[in-house]
């Protein structure tokens, strides 16, 4: 095995570890809690209020924010292979990424001048 | 390589029966859900192919924001959120099965037919070409041209969806 | 390892029309009102200022090659380039009045046109599989949006819908065969994938081409992928309609273009039954289909899938040494002359949709006597795309049939007879709308608008209406484009 699989095994093993001790956890609880069923028991807990069955539609506004948060990672992905690179890139690579983060930006701008920033 | 072969299976296995899980829920919110353990299935095995910048990229973009963008997408429609069977579903089922074998079929004919019997063999130095460091010489040298038409790419998703979602 | 070679004078159309898309957007942002104004100046006037460059290295005439062949701006990318960039130009005429008069959003509608014309501009050049997949991305992905710029009309929002879900599919078939023939080739540049041409697995290389093929047959509504077509030209806006049916169409065979003729060529047998099916399907369904329609739009929309059928023929036949060139040189001529006669009708409709309100095809009715210089300028395009001399049409149809007898094999004879044919069905649609406006007297329908055409709709039409007389009778003008694309190849 290399040594590359092997420092990965030790993320594969915390991750089962992880998995491992949820499921021992529910588990064990499964087995030692009493069992006694009750309508109102299997009612989501809404802050005491009762729940109206389906949810609320959201409104199409906070859907921007999703895509903004989408367009500034995919732009974060970006500066990572950047960043190691950037001495051998230069002031070429500076360039480029100031090209890319600047029309970026401008679109951070217009949303904002347009307002569908404003939460209210 | 046998425990590269293990490790193979095992996560194409979840990621087959997550991804059954995906169209066959019938609460959308599970079905993301499902989508969230095909995307980490489909990391690991990056990580089994030494693309370990992709593998990440997957976790960052798809389990991270591809899926925020899901949810929030779920949240506008009317769908439902409680188990209310046939109600995702449509008449096209036995179209699409059989569609989706053919293709199931066709692809895995020709995939075995051209790459059955190669051998991969990988060596820590193969781990240099999936890195951060050359997957970015790749694209700030060679794609330079693509990587500048990204930013006017997703500049316009940007002005589309938020001239789509404004009121005024 | 330095720094990539940069070609400053190579790259300045892309890096004008990005910059003027950036601009129209801050003026948009920056001025609330006054900046809206101005933006479609600023649009119409920068793909003017991006079309300079690509005259003065057309006059250079040098090929410029960039990022390992990449990045190739020679006579075949600039002729598209410049093609692009007057389609898009129109296009912002045909929009000027129909958005400023709607209750449209006008700086973003020209911010996200320009990206579009934009990511054509780059198609134009890119000779690598990335490159165009990117390019591809950028000139639909605005698209989908302006589709369903009429917010409030449950129609655009089918029409944006519906194209947003095939075009988003056909993205997916087509980036999968672009993933494996880079897995057959080790390469993304073009020029390696037909050197390697799938090595020993021809058979996985013809699954990939297919793919791809699939994937571009979607975009230029090919059947048996144009379903979305005629729904969606019908929903959105009708400039939006236009744009689609001409440069984004054009976009989708460009691309085709440059990966049969650069990348695929050395295996004919893969791609060559595939764009014939397609080529011989668009013409019969779409001719077909047209006959049956009463919506001027929806005839149009039919009657583009029949002329991307033909656009196809040449493409289809174009398989071995002999036949390539005129084959090439015939989808190009195509291209260029369905462009200017296919947005001239749509200029037409729009004109006719502001006087009438309407797209029926009989709201046409009296037109020669209403308004009789539009009636004329209006038969001259439908003249021209049914292929009648002394238009452009029939050049087109020239090249097209000019390709089928350079190839002479059975298969080209079989889909030339079939082109043949069909050109004749394709004279009943178009004649009915002729008739229409000539024989029949004005249909009353109640709510009517202004008669008046404006003047950027006069212009788009002289535009139009320019090039396919002009072409209709000195058709030596495009067959040296033509000539001087594949000069090199």
């Amino acid at each position: 095995m290399t040594e590359f699989y092997r420092s990965y095994l030790a993320v594969a093993v915390l991750i089962l570890a992880a998995i491992g001790m949820v499921g021992f956890m529910l588990g064990l609880g499964r087995l030692i809690r009493p069992v006694r069923a009750q309508e109102q028991k299997y009612i989501p807990y809404e802050a005491g209020s009762d729940p109206t069955g389906t949810f609320g539609q959201s409104n199409v506004r906070y859907y921007v924010f999703a895509l903004l948060f989408v367009i500034f990672d995919v732009e974060a992905v970006f500066i990572f292979p950047w960043a190691v690179n950037l001495e051998s890139l230069g002031w070429f690579g500076l360039v480029e990424m100031t090209i890319f983060v600047v029309v970026l930006t401008l679109g951070l701008v217009y949303a904002w001048r347009k307002g569908v920033l404003r939460w209210a | 390589m046998w425990e590269q072969q293990v490790a193979f299976w095992v996560i194409a296995v979840a990621m087959a029966g997550a991804a059954i899980g995906v169209v066959r829920a019938n609460n959308v919110v599970h079905a993301a859900l499902f989508l969230i353990v095909v995307f980490a299935g489909s990391a690991a095995q990056y990580i089994l192919l030494l693309a370990e910048f992709v593998a990440w990229v997957q976790v960052l973009i798809y389990i991270g924001a591809i899926i925020v963008l899901f949810l929030f997408g779920v949240m506008l429609t009317r769908a439902p959120m409680r188990e209310e069977r046939g109600k995702l579903d449509n008449s096209q089922r036995l179209a699409s099965a059989v569609v989706a074998l053919f293709l199931f079929g066709v692809l895995a004919v020709f995939l075995i037919d051209a790459f059955g019997g190669t051998e991969l063999r990988f060596r820590d130095s193969m781990v240099e070409v999936g890195s951060a460091a050359s997957v970015g010489d790749s694209i700030f040298r060679q794609f330079v041209i693509p990587f500048e038409v990204v930013s006017m790419l997703l500049l316009a998703a940007l002005v589309g969806a938020v001239a789509l979602a404004r009121r005024d | 390892m330095g720094t990539p070679y940069f070609d400053y004078h190579a790259l300045a159309p892309v890096i004008v029309l990005a910059a003027v898309a950036l601009l129209a957007l801050v003026v948009d942002f920056v001025w609330k009102d006054g900046g809206r104004r101005a933006v479609p100046q600023i649009a119409g006037i920068g793909m003017l200022l991006a079309l300079i460059p690509v005259f003065t290295l057309a006059a250079d005439g040098e090929t410029r090659v960039m990022f390992g062949g990449a990045f190739v701006v020679d006579n075949y990318a600039l002729a598209f380039a410049g093609f692009f960039l007057i389609v898009g130009y129109v296009a912002v005429l045909l929009s000027y009045d129909y958005i400023d008069e709607g209750d449209y959003y006008r700086g973003e509608y020209y911010v996200l046109l320009l990206t579009s014309v934009l990511g054509m501009v780059v198609l134009a050049s890119a000779r690598d599989l990335i490159t165009i997949f990117v390019a591809i991305e950028t000139v639909t992905l605005p698209t989908f949006v302006l589709a369903g710029w009429r917010k409030h009309d449950i129609r655009s929002n089918e029409a944006a819908i519906k194209y947003f879900i095939i075009g988003v599919l056909s993205s997916a078939v087509m980036l999968y065969g672009m993933s494996l023939i880079f897995g057959l080739s080790n390469s993304t540049l073009l020029s390696e994938i037909g050197s390697v041409a799938g090595g020993d697995n021809p058979a996985l290389f013809a699954v990939a081409i297919f793919l791809t093929l699939a994937g571009f047959a979607f975009k230029v509504s090919a059947v048996p992928f144009h379903f979305w077509a005629p729904d969606t030209y019908q929903g959105a806006p009708l400039p939006v309609t236009a744009f689609l049916s001409v440069a984004s169409k054009a976009a989708g065979f460009v691309a085709m273009l440059s990966v049969v003729a650069l990348g695929f060529f050395a295996s004919p047998n893969s791609w060559q039954p595939v764009i014939w099916v397609l080529a011989a399907a668009s013409i019969v369904v779409g001719n077909l289909a047209a006959l049956r329609q009463t919506d001027v739009v929806r005839m149009l929309a039919y009657s583009s899938v029949a002329q991307g059928g033909f656009i196809l023929v040449p493409l289809a036949v174009s398989g071995d040494n002999d036949a390539a060139r005129a084959g090439f040189q015939g989808v190009l001529v195509y291209i260029l002359i369905y462009a200017a006669m296919n947005m001239g009708a749509f200029a037409c409709v729009i004109a006719n949709a502001r006087r009438t309100r309407s797209t029926e095809i009989q709201s046409f009715s009296g037109l020669g006597r209403s308004n009789p210089a539009m009636a004329v300028v209006f038969t001259v395009f439908l003249f021209s795309l049914a292929g009648i001399p002394p238009f452009a049409g029939w050049f087109a149809k020239f090249v097209m049939f000019r390709a089928v007898l350079d190839a002479g094999t059975t298969a080209a004879v079989v889909l030339g007879v079939l082109a043949a044919v069909f050109s004749v069905v394709a004279f009943f649609y178009y004649g009915t709308v002729i008739r229409r406006m000539w024989f029949h007297a004005a249909v009353d329908l109640g709510d009517t608008g202004s008669p008046r055409v404006p003047g950027a709709l006069v212009a788009a039409m002289a535009i139009t209406t320019t090039v396919v007389v002009v072409i209709g009778v000195y058709p030596q003008l495009f067959a040296k484009i033509g000539d001087l694309a594949f000069r090199a190849t």
